[in-house]
C-alpha cells in the first residue's frame, strides 16, 4: 500500500469504535471515525473513502437504509458489524448492498484480514487476472479450463459458472439468493438447494476435504465465500 | 282471553243500537220516502256495522234490521206479516247484501290484522337483529334474546359449544336453568343438527340449532312462561335462532381475532426484549473482545505474562459470548415460538463451517471427520444445527486430554440420518433417564472442567425441534453424542444432471 487507506467507522459504542481505529491506525491504515449515520454520511460527502466499516445498530438510521442511500452514488465497500443474532440483517444488509460482514465478538486478525481483502479487491477495479491459482488448482477464465494438480479437470457448464462467479467475487459474501441469479438467472427462493448442491459438486472436484474446505466457504445460513 | 269477549258483545250492542238509530232516524221521514229507499238506509247500518263491528255484529244487524224494516215501515206496520209479497224480495236482498258486505268486511279486518301482527313481529325481530349485532358479548347477546322471548310470553336459554371438540362441556347462558333431560335434549340438537318439539314435564319446548356460516354454534332452548304452545311460533323462533346463531359466530371470531392480536404483541415484546439484551450484552463483550485481542497482538512490546494475560482476556470474553449464545438460543426456543429455517443443505456444510468457527478449540485434538461423498440433503436450520455441532465439539474438546481423538461419523441409516460426535475420554455417567440433558444437570457432582450444562440442554431443545433425537454413550475409552434426524424425501434437480 502506497499511501494510507482512507477507512471511514461509522460505530455507535466509543468502545469498539476505539479498538477498531487502533487496529487499522497499526496496520497502516487512516481511518476517520462517525458516532452516527449523519456524522458518517458528511464524512464520506468527501468522496475519497476507500472503504467504510459500518454498526448496522446505528442510533440515528438503520444501516440497511444507510447502505441503500449510499449505494445511489457510490461503490465503495461496506463491511458490515452485526451484533444481532438473525442472519436475516445480514443478507438484507449485503443484498442491499454491503461487501462483507463480521459478526460481533470478533478479534483484531479477523477485522484486518476482511479488511485487506476488500481494499485489495477495490483497488483493482475490476477483475482483469484470467487465470486464478488456489490449492493446487489453476483456473484459466479466458480459456474455460480447469486443471487440478496439473490434470484437466471437467466441470459441467453450471458449476463452470458458478465457479466463475465465486472467483470474479473473491473474498466476497455471496448470498444463496445472489449466486442463484447470476447462475440460473432467477431468485425463486424455493430453489436455494441448487446453489447448495452445486457447490457441493465442486467442493468435491476441487476441495482436498470437501468436509473442511479452504476456499469454497460456507456463510452458515447466508450464503458463500471463496476465499483465494 | 277475556278482552275480546268483552269486546264483542260491545259490538253486538252497538250494532243493535245502530239499527236502532236508523229505525229511529228513518221514523218521521217513512211518510216522505218510499220504503224502497228506507231499505238502503238499513243497508248503510248493516255496511258499518260489517265494516267497523266484525262479523258476527254484522250479520246480527242483517238479521235486525230485515225485521226493524218489516215491522215498522212494511205494511201492515207495527207487524211482522207482511202484506205485499214483494217485500219478501227486498227482505232477501237487503239479507243477502247485509251477510255478504259483512263476511267481506270481516275478511279484510282479519287480514289487516294478521298483516300487523306479522309486522309487529318482522320490527321486533329487526330490533333484536340491530341489539345482536351491537353486543360486544355473549351475555349482552343473552340479554336482548331473553327480553325478547318474555315480550312474547315465552323464557329461554343459550347452550353454547366453545369447542369443536365432540365432548366439549357446553357453556349454558341466561336466567332459565336446563334440568339433565332437556340439557340431553340441547346436546342432541347440537349432535344432529335439526331442531326439535319435546314434550317435557315443564311443557313443549323448541330446541333450535344456532347455525353459523361456518358451524353449528350451539342449541337454543325457548318454553313457555305461562302456559301456552310455543310451536305456533316455530317461524319466528328459527329466525331468532339464526340471528342469534351469526351473533354468536361473530362474537366467537372477535375473540378470535382478539387472543391472536394479544399473542402477537406477547411475541413482539418478548423477541424485541431478547434481541435488546442481546445488543446490550454483547456490545461490551465485543469492546472486552477487541480490545484484548488487540493487546494480545502487541506481543513484542509487552512483557511475556502480560501478553499471555490479553490472551486469556480474550479467549474468556470469547467463551463468555458462547455462553451467552447458548442462554439467548435457549430463551427462544424455550419461548415455544421459534421458527425454524428449514432448508435442505449437505449436512457436511456445518460440518465445515463448525470446524472452522472453533479453529483454534480444536487445533490441540487430533480430528477425524467421516462423512459419505453421497449423503442425502437433509432438511434443517442451519444456524441452529452449527450451534449444536459446536456444542458437542466444544464439550468433546473439554472434556478430552491434549493430542486426544475426536471422531465426527455420519451416516443414513433407514430413514434417519445418524450423527456420533466421539472423544476420547472418561465417558458420560451412567444416565438412564437422560438428566444429564437437562438444564445446569452435569455429568460429574465436582466438575473439574468449567462450564454449565447449558450446552447440551440448547442442543437437545435444537435436535428435538427438527424431529430428531439425542443421546449420550459409553463405547470403551470413549465418550459419545448420538443424534438422529428425520431423512424425508429431498428435492430433485431439474435440468443438467
Amino acid at each position: 500500500m502506497t499511501a494510507p487507506a482512507r477507512i471511514v467507522v461509522i460505530e455507535d459504542d466509543p468502545q469498539i469504535r476505539r479498538f477498531v481505529l487502533d487496529a487499522l491506525g497499526k496496520a497502516g491504515c487512516a481511518p476517520q471515525e462517525a458516532g452516527t449515520a449523519r456524522q458518517g454520511r458528511e464524512i464520506l460527502g468527501a468522496g475519497d473513502a476507500q472503504l467504510v466499516i459500518l454498526d448496522l445498530g446505528l442510533p440515528d438510521m438503520s444501516g440497511i437504509d444507510f447502505i441503500r442511500a449510499l449505494r445511489l452514488w457510490s461503490s465503495v465497500p461496506v463491511l458490515v458489524l452485526s451484533a444481532r443474532v438473525t442472519e436475516q440483517d445480514k443478507i438484507e444488509a449485503l443484498d442491499a448492498g454491503a461487501d462483507d460482514y463480521l459478526t460481533k465478538p470478533f478479534g483484531v486478525g479477523e477485522l484486518l484480514a476482511r479488511v485487506r481483502v476488500l481494499l485489495r479487491r477495490h483497488g483493482q477495479g475490476g477483475d482483469t487476472e484470467s487465470v486464478h491459482r488456489f490449492g493446487g488448482v489453476e483456473v484459466d477464465l479466458a480459456r474455460h479450463a480447469v486443471k487440478r494438480d496439473g490434470a484437466d479437470l471437467h466441470l459441467t457448464q453450471l458449476e463452470y459458472r458458478l465457479l466463475a462467479v465465486l472467483l470474479a467475487n473473491a473474498g466476497k459474501v455471496m448470498t444463496h439468493r445472489h449466486l442463484m441469479r447470476e447462475v440460473w438467472g432467477s431468485g425463486q427462493a424455493e430453489q436455494e438447494h441448487y446453489v447448495r448442491i452445486y457447490v457441493r459438486r465442486l467442493r468435491q472436484k476441487l476441495e482436498r476435504d470437501p468436509t473442511q474446505p479452504q476456499h469454497l466457504l460456507t456463510e452458515t445460513g447466508i450464503g458463500y465465500r471463496f476465499q483465494p | 282471553m277475556h278482552v275480546p269477549h268483552i269486546r264483542s258483545r260491545k259490538h253486538y250492542l252497538m250494532a243493535a243500537a245502530l239499527c236502532a238509530l236508523t229505525a229511529a232516524i228513518a221514523m218521521p221521514l217513512r211518510d216522505w220516502l218510499d220504503p224502497a229507499n228506507i231499505a238502503m238506509l238499513f243497508l248503510l247500518a248493516v255496511f258499518i256495522a260489517a265494516i267497523r263491528l266484525g262479523r258476527g255484529p254484522a250479520v246480527m244487524s242483517a238479521f235486525l234490521s230485515v225485521a226493524l224494516f218489516d215491522f215498522f215501515f212494511v205494511q201492515p206496520q207495527h207487524s211482522l206479516s207482511v202484506a205485499d209479497a214483494q217485500y219478501l224480495v227486498t227482505f232477501a236482498v237487503m239479507l243477502a247484501v247485509g251477510l255478504f258486505t259483512s263476511h267481506q268486511a270481516a275478511q279484510l279486518a282479519e287480514k289487516t290484522e294478521a298483516a300487523q301482527a306479522r309486522e309487529c313481529e318482522t320490527r321486533q325481530l329487526y330490533e333484536v337483529a340491530r341489539e345482536l349485532g351491537a353486543a360486544l358479548s355473549i351475555e349482552q347477546a343473552v340479554e336482548t334474546l331473553e327480553r325478547f322471548l318474555a315480550d312474547q310470553d315465552m323464557e329461554g336459554a343459550l347452550v353454547i359449544a366453545e369447542s369443536l371438540d365432540a365432548n366439549d362441556p357446553m357453556t349454558l347462558h341466561g336466567e332459565r336453568r336446563l334440568d339433565t333431560r332437556e340439557t340431553d335434549c340441547a346436546r342432541e340438537v347440537y349432535d344432529s343438527g335439526v331442531g326439535i318439539a319435546a314434550d317435557l314435564p315443564a311443557g313443549i319446548m323448541l330446541f333450535l340449532p344456532l347455525t353459523g356460516a361456518t358451524r353449528m354454534r350451539g342449541v337454543l332452548a325457548v318454553g313457555p312462561r305461562n302456559g301456552g304452545d310455543v310451536r305456533a311460533r316455530r317461524p319466528l323462533l328459527e329466525a331468532l335462532a339464526s340471528l342469534v346463531g351469526i351473533a354468536v359466530e361473530r362474537l366467537h371470531f372477535a375473540a378470535v381475532a382478539q387472543q391472536s392480536e394479544l399473542a402477537a404483541r406477547t411475541e413482539k415484546l418478548r423477541s424485541s426484549i431478547l434481541s435488546a439484551i442481546s445488543h446490550d450484552l454483547r456490545t461490551p463483550l465485543t469492546s472486552l473482545v477487541g480490545l484484548a485481542d488487540s493487546l494480545a497482538e502487541r506481543q513484542a512490546e509487552l512483557p511475556t505474562d502480560a501478553a499471555e494475560t490479553a490472551g486469556i482476556l480474550r479467549d474468556q470474553a470469547q467463551a463468555m459470548h458462547r455462553l451467552l449464545s447458548n442462554l439467548l438460543e435457549l430463551a427462544r426456543l424455550r419461548s415455544g415460538r421459534l421458527a425454524l429455517n428449514l432448508q435442505w443443505q449437505p449436512f457436511e456444510e456445518i460440518v465445515g463451517s463448525s470446524l472452522r468457527l472453533l479453529g483454534d478449540l480444536l487445533a490441540q485434538r487430533r480430528l477425524a471427520v467421516d462423512l459419505p461423498a453421497d449423503l442425502p440433503l437433509l432438511r434443517f436450520d442451519a444456524v441452529l444445527m452449527e450451534r449444536v455441532l459446536c456444542n458437542l465439539l466444544e464439550n468433546a474438546v473439554k472434556y478430552s486430554a491434549p493430542g486426544a481423538a475426536i471422531h465426527i461419523a455420519g451416516n443414513a441409516r433407514g430413514e434417519r440420518f445418524e450423527l456420533c460426535v466421539c472423544n476420547a475420554g472418561a465417558g458420560f455417567p451412567a444416565d438412564p433417564a437422560g438428566r444429564i440433558f437437562e438444564l445446569f444437570e452435569r455429568g460429574d457432582q465436582e466438575p473439574a472442567v468449567p462450564g454449565t450444562g447449558i450446552g447440551l440442554a440448547v442442543s437437545r431443545a435444537i435436535v428435538v425441534a427438527h424431529g430428531g433425537t439425542i443421546a449420550v454413550e459409553n463405547p470403551p475409552g470413549q465418550a459419545c453424542v448420538r443424534i438422529t434426524l428425520p431423512l424425508g424425501t429431498p428435492p430433485t434437480l431439474e435440468g443438467e444432471a
